[in-house]
């Protein structure tokens, strides 16, 4: 009797999951399947390797999105403390994967880069699942060593130990735009995590000094800086494939030259339908169209960073520092994405969360929304006083 | 079971600097955005025209080159050129071998072009013809191209070469009437603007196509039919007397055209590889002494003047005129001859004599009215101009030796243009390539007494008694002159190198063709004009006037050549 009764005071006051983020998400998620399509006819009727065949991508994009649904219903089912719990063994996982990336023949090479293992039908990137990975496992770490967040020696030490090993594993494939996010999501955890300020400014120091020195010593990621800060000096050579996505800008205006007109994606723009999805976008869809994305993933992070209040007064420490930990993952990864199509960034190899092709970003991008629901959930259940 | 949470603090001011910090990162895309695709628009999408619009050019139809009657003498036919984009290809065995079959190519040397993924523009086969390509194109190989061109055919091949010339590879006009009328054949190509993919496929025109503007036909005056006859019998001559070369002039008397022209060596325009030497009009370019074809003018000149008259007898001696160091010869004695028997027997001595009663500059007028040493602007590339030196500095032997065609250098056309003051009773018709509607006025060089008595004496030398009784023609009065020169080489007469000619026209009693024929050094025995030259003649006005459908003047027994005679020879 009490039961249906609070059932139906439930469902009269409030939902029990945050809409609006399940429907930016959908959003994100459906218009990345139609764009990717826009974006690979031309290449996959080019292509002998899909057989002319125009839907290819489509057909495995769908197919992605159907694996992620499931993925993402098994993933909320799972409570938080579960995560919790296994978030270092996830992960312990996660470095064996990077690890076994590196081994010739276990891991593939595409371009020059080792980042994808082959298991039987299905491919996996390890990097994608280790964004997910660390997230929870900083976030672990962090409550964890709450009281030892001011140390140098116990608290941020250990931590930048984990965090050079995976460095190094993600800079041998090599995935330095992956490096990136992962490094952006660990230093925000430990941020909101109370690191103490001046720990946190050398560590700033030391990031800078370290990105410098990378770029510098490895002469591809020096042309690529060059080829970024003036795609013109070169635009057929090092410059080409920014400047064809800034042709593509150029070409779309305010409201585009209309879904699947693109010129720049027939053959022009390399990685059309992955890293350089936005630039299709924009000349398709013109400024309207970058304007909603930007304006959707704006809107997640909030989300992603207001759910994690709920979870702080609900004193769901763990909770709250995942939550904004996959906020600042799909905001940086999209920003990093987005800035390299628009040429204020060098180009990287970052995918655009939940737009992109590419099956296990998607995956993982989904498992991470589908925690974020469920720590929403949570909260919410929380704040009727009912066991989560 | 309590859980004991740890001391934590998430501090509320961190979070806020983190979520400004990500939305400032989102901001900054806007405001990149806004620039880039409201502002900087103009530069990129020039860059992006730079690189994807392509101006196509539509080619025009180049027009035909018809002879007199409508016959094609040159005709531009569409052909497709079949290329590839290697990466683009997917082809199976049994399609390669198909393919190959149709494009006349070993199996391996086509997958060895297909393989070449370096490039993505390979031809496969250029210029094909267009069903042909249509059947590699049913194929359905993805990656296989065609590209319309056209191709100029020259159906009379070899007979008109050197009048009508050929066109280069981007369809311009490189030699002959192809060269001299381009602009008027070759039309206005069009063009369109069109945005173009990165394997070069056309998505769509940016703007309006320009359609092209198909050249213009051109009429010749050459009638093919003669033509034909024309070369074949110089190419028998060139042939029969194992000559350098040969030049032959088919002319309209009434109307200045030029019904054949025709050289020998020639070459194939379809196919123009082997043509060092072999392309040029010779009737047209090639300047030549003239030798006695010339003597009829120098009669001309002092019948007119009245220092002789038709009868006038000059002695002509023992064959021998000196002039200061130097002595003019003639093959035989001949005694006392008058200006009809100069002409007849093409006696040397006699003309020099004749010459010398004129004053230099009466003779330069005469031969300058005629046209010698002025091109005869027919519109023709490379037309030569001939030499006639001026009057002021002529010694008298000079004088003596233009008289009979030495010292003066004329084109085959210029000697037959020249000749038809002759047929038209002192008319100079101008001559011309391209068909006239009504005959043009000339310009009266003599007067018609003068003309006709120059005409009779003409006559006199296919006669037997003549130096060319193989220019008669059954039927037909025939009138001409022969000529045999000693060539120069490198500015000396060399004593075996001849250049024979023969100049006639027919019917003598109303001329409707007149014909020039040149032979450049005959090398088989013979090489008198009248025995070279003059058989080429007779062929060709024969067959030309019964083309015509020319009325006879004479009974079909006329002919008459003396069997065995000694051939009057004529002096070179």
């Amino acid at each position: 009797m009490t039961l249906t009764m609070l059932a139906r005071k439930e469902r009269l006051t409030a939902p029990a999951y945050d809409q609006g983020l399940l429907w930016v998400a959908l959003m994100l998620l459906g218009f990345g399947l139609v764009m990717v399509y826009s974006a690979s006819i031309a290449l996959a009727e080019a292509d002998k390797a899909t057989g002319h065949q125009s839907t290819y991508y489509l057909i495995r994009h769908a197919a992605y999105l159907g694996v992620s649904f499931v993925a993402a219903m098994v993933a909320f089912q799972v409570p938080t403390r579960i995560w919790q719990k296994i978030a270092p063994y996830l992960f312990l996982i996660g470095i064996a994967l990077l690890v076994l990336v590196l081994i010739p023949g276990i891991g593939r090479e595409v371009n020059g880069s080792r980042r994808w293992i082959s298991f039987f039908f299905i491919t996996l990137q390890p990097s994608e699942l280790m964004k997910l990975f660390v997230a929870m496992y900083v976030a672990d770490y962090t409550v964890r060593k709450a009281a030892q967040m001011d140390s140098f020696t116990k608290g941020f030490l250990p931590m930048l130990a984990v965090m050079l090993l995976v460095g190094g594993l993600l800079l041998r494939e090599p995935d330095f735009g992956a490096f990136a996010v992962i490094a952006a999501i660990a230093v925000s955890i430990l941020w909101l995590g109370g690191i103490n300020i001046r720990i946190f400014g050398g560590l700033l120091v030391l990031l800078v000094v370290g990105f410098v020195l990378l770029i510098w010593s490895s002469p591809y990621r020096l042309q690529r800086i060059t080829g970024f800060m003036d795609p013109w000096a070169d635009p057929f050579g090092k410059g080409y494939q920014l400047s064809h996505a800034l042709i593509a800008f150029g070409r779309g205006e305010w409201f585009g030259v209309g879904l699947g007109a693109s010129v720049e994606k027939l053959l022009y723009l390399p990685e059309a339908h992955t890293d350089f999805l936005l630039a299709v976008i924009a000349e398709e869809l013109g400024f309207v169209g970058v304007c909603t994305v930007v304006m959707l993933f704006g809107w997640m992070v909030m989300r992603a960073f207001g759910i994690a209040k709920e979870a702080v007064l609900h004193e769901r420490y763990f909770s709250a520092l995942l939550a904004q930990g996959i906020g600042v993952w799909l905001g940086v990864q999209a920003i990093i994405n987005m800035g390299v199509n628009m040429g204020i960034l060098p180009t990287k190899g970052l995918t655009l969360p939940l737009l992109s092709y590419g099956g296990s970003g998607i995956v993982a991008n989904c498992v991470a929304l589908a925690i974020l629901l469920r720590i929403d959930w949570e909260n919410r259940r929380l704040a009727k006083g009912m066991p989560v | 079971m309590v859980r004991v949470q740890p001391l934590i603090l998430l501090p509320a001011w961190r979070r806020r600097v983190l979520l400004i910090a990500l939305l400032c990162g989102f901001m900054v895309l806007l405001g990149r955005s806004i620039y880039l695709q409201g502002l900087h628009d103009d530069f990129l999408q020039r860059k992006g025209d730079a690189r994807y619009s392509r101006t196509l050019v539509l080619p025009a139809h180049r027009g035909m080159i018809l002879d007199r009657n409508g016959r094609p003498l040159a005709i531009s036919t569409p052909v497709e050129s079949v290329w590839a984009s290697p990466p683009d290809v997917t082809i199976n065995a049994e399609q390669l071998k198909s393919l190959a079959a149709l494009l006349r190519m070993k199996p391996s040397e086509l997958s060895r072009k297909l393989e070449n993924s370096e490039r993505e523009f390979v031809y496969l086969k250029r210029r094909m013809p267009p069903e042909e390509a249509a059947q590699v194109m049913r194929l359905g190989i993805p990656g296989i191209f065609l590209q319309r061109e056209y191709r100029r055919f020259y159906p009379a091949a070899d007979v008109t070469a050197h009048l009508i010339g050929f066109t280069g590879i981007d369809d311009t006009g490189q030699e002959g009437i192809e060269l001299a009328y381009d602009q008027w054949l070759s039309g206005k190509p069009g063009s369109r603007r069109v945005i173009k993919d990165a394997r070069g496929r056309i998505i769509e025109d940016l703007e309006a196509v320009k359609v092209p503007q198909d050249g213009r036909d051109l009429v010749l005056s050459i009638d093919h039919q003669i033509q034909y006859l024309a070369y074949r019998e110089l190419e028998r001559a060139v042939e029969q007397h194992k000559a350098r070369a040969g030049a032959i002039v088919v002319m309209d008397a009434k109307t200045g055209e030029i019904l054949a022209i025709a050289n020998q060596p020639s070459y194939n325009p379809n196919n123009p590889v082997k043509i060092a030497g072999r392309s040029r009009n010779r009737a047209i370019v090639d300047i030549f002494e003239p030798g006695s074809t010339l003597k009829p003018f120098t009669a001309a000149a002092v019948l007119e003047a009245g220092t002789f008259q038709p009868d006038s007898k000059l002695d002509t001696g023992n064959g021998t005129f000196t002039i200061g160091s130097a002595t003019i010869h003639d093959a035989h004695p001949a005694g006392v001859l008058d200006v009809a028997q100069v002409i007849q027997k093409s006696s040397n001595v006699g003309a020099a004599k004749m010459a010398l009663s004129l004053e230099p500059h009466v003779l330069w007028g005469m031969f300058n009215q005629l046209g010698f040493g002025a091109p005869v602007h027919v519109g023709f590339p490379g037309e030569a101009s001939g030499r006639l030196r001026p009057w002021q500095r002529w010694r008298p032997i000079e004088q003596a030796t233009m008289a009979y065609g030495h010292g003066i250098s004329l084109t085959l056309l210029q000697l037959v243009r020249a000749y038809s003051v002759f047929a038209n009773g002192g008319e100079l018709k101008p001559v011309s390539l391209l068909k006239v509607n009504e005959a043009p006025i000339g310009q009266h060089v003599l007067s018609a007494r003068t003309a006709n008595a120059v005409k009779d004496m003409l006559e006199l030398v296919v006669q037997p008694g003549g130096t060319a009784p193989r220019a008669q023609v059954m039927g037909y009065r025939v009138a001409g002159k022969t000529g045999t020169a000693h060539k120069l080489v490198d500015g000396v007469y060399a004593e075996d190198r001849y250049m024979s000619s023969f100049v006639g026209m027919a019917p003598a009693s109303n001329p409707r063709l007149i014909i020039g024929v040149m032979i450049d050094e005959p090398s088989n025995g013979q090489y008198y004009g009248g025995a070279v030259a003059a058989p080429v003649f007779s062929a060709v006005m024969r067959e030309a006037l019964r083309m015509l459908a020319v009325p006879q003047d004479a009974p079909t027994t006329n002919v008459v050549i003396p069997p065995e005679t000694p051939e009057v020879k004529e002096v070179v």
